[in-house]
């Protein structure tokens, strides 16, 4: 009988911790969530229609500061850009794949106040061109996310140079 | 009872004790961290080893290999990104203060040709000369048949190098 009680207890334990990791994610966990966000967003369906490409892409600018700095030497990209600009580049690189995906591992985040997360990450894309050819790139990233109200919003990325030609 | 039911039952159906949950905890963590930091299982995905590592092949990255050596000329390593998760296999060409380049498909280190018997898709890179800098190793893929705006390569800093393949 105490034995049962205890068992029962030590599973409400365990649920209501699991309860509240769930509801009250750390800092990690929701800048993890922004990323995975960033994935889905760009990410490129086959037969995707124009409504669908303009939703998807509203919902990734919503996930940038107003102002991003970029820093991506392989497609000539360095400076400040707005919002709308990371939306037109975004949504012009999509236009060549007929699938595209984006995964992101390795999270290293270090927190230099608690307003700022600076986050190294390797990022994987994998896609179909339309002329069927197969694309398959990583790439080490380094980027900057600032909290907004009760948001992460990336503010800075960088293409990190793992092999220098 | 039989030999076999002596033996097999206790294997496939062991009795719950706190001996058999210690024996299996300690396998748990022992493959977790021989397979997670030491041994990494990956797959090669990607052509530009071939035909060295096929894509599609299976392997383990043996992390142990640098331990207390650094990285020789020809050796195969795998450089990592942010983690090791992801990682490039690549062969390592000249070491740091070593010049290279290519010339008509051909690899030069400080002005003098390299044998490379590991090459059987041969292309015409031309890659002007470069030094590689210090606390660096230049590699490059086996695959020299592909264009080299396609082929990753190029000089990586050691602390990256994350070991070697084990076969």
């Amino acid at each position: 009988m105490v034995k049962g009680r205890l068992i029962l207890s030590g599973f409400i334990l365990i649920a209501g911790l699991l309860a509240v990791v769930h509801l009250y994610p750390s800092e990690e966990k929701k800048i993890k969530k922004q990323f995975s966000l960033l994935a889905k967003w760009i990410s490129v369906e086959q037969n995707e229609n124009v409504f669908t490409i303009a939703h998807k892409m509203k919902n990734m600018g919503d996930l940038f500061t107003d102002k991003v700095n970029l820093k991506i030497p392989d497609y000539h990209l360095s400076g400040e850009y707005s919002r709308s600009d990371i939306i037109s580049y975004a949504s012009r690189a999509r236009l060549p794949f007929s699938q595209f995906t984006l995964q992101f591992h390795d999270f290293h985040m270090a927190f230099p106040d608690s307003e700022t997360v600076r986050v190294t990450v390797t990022g994987r894309i994998t896609g179909k061109w339309l002329k069927e050819e197969a694309l398959e790139e990583t790439r080490e990233l380094d980027w900057i996310l600032k909290k907004v109200g009760k948001e992460w919003l990336f503010r800075e990325m960088e293409v990190v140079e793992v092999l220098k030609k | 009872m039989s030999v076999a039911t002596k033996i097999l039952r206790p294997f496939f159906f062991p009795s719950f004790t706190s001996g058999f949950f210690i024996r299996m905890g300690t396998v748990a963590l022992s493959a977790y961290l021989f397979f997670g930091y030491l041994c990494i299982p990956f797959w090669v995905r990607g052509a530009s080893m071939e035909p060295t590592y096929m894509d599609g092949e299976f392997n383990f990255c043996w992390r142990g290999r640098y331990f207390f050596s650094e990285p020789k000329r020809y050796d195969v390593v795998t450089v990592r990104f942010a983690g090791t998760k992801v990682m490039l296999l690549k062969r390592v060409v000249a070491l740091e203060g070593e010049q290279v380049e290519f010339r008509n498909g051909k690899l030069f280190v400080d002005g003098r040709e390299e044998e490379e018997p590991y090459i059987r898709f041969p292309g015409n890179w031309n890659l002007p000369v470069r030094q590689v800098a210090q606390g660096c190793v230049y590699v490059v893929g086996d695959h020299r048949g592909m264009p080299m705006e396609n082929h990753y390569f190029g000089q990586a800093s050691k602390i990256r190098i994350m070991g070697g393949p084990v076969w």
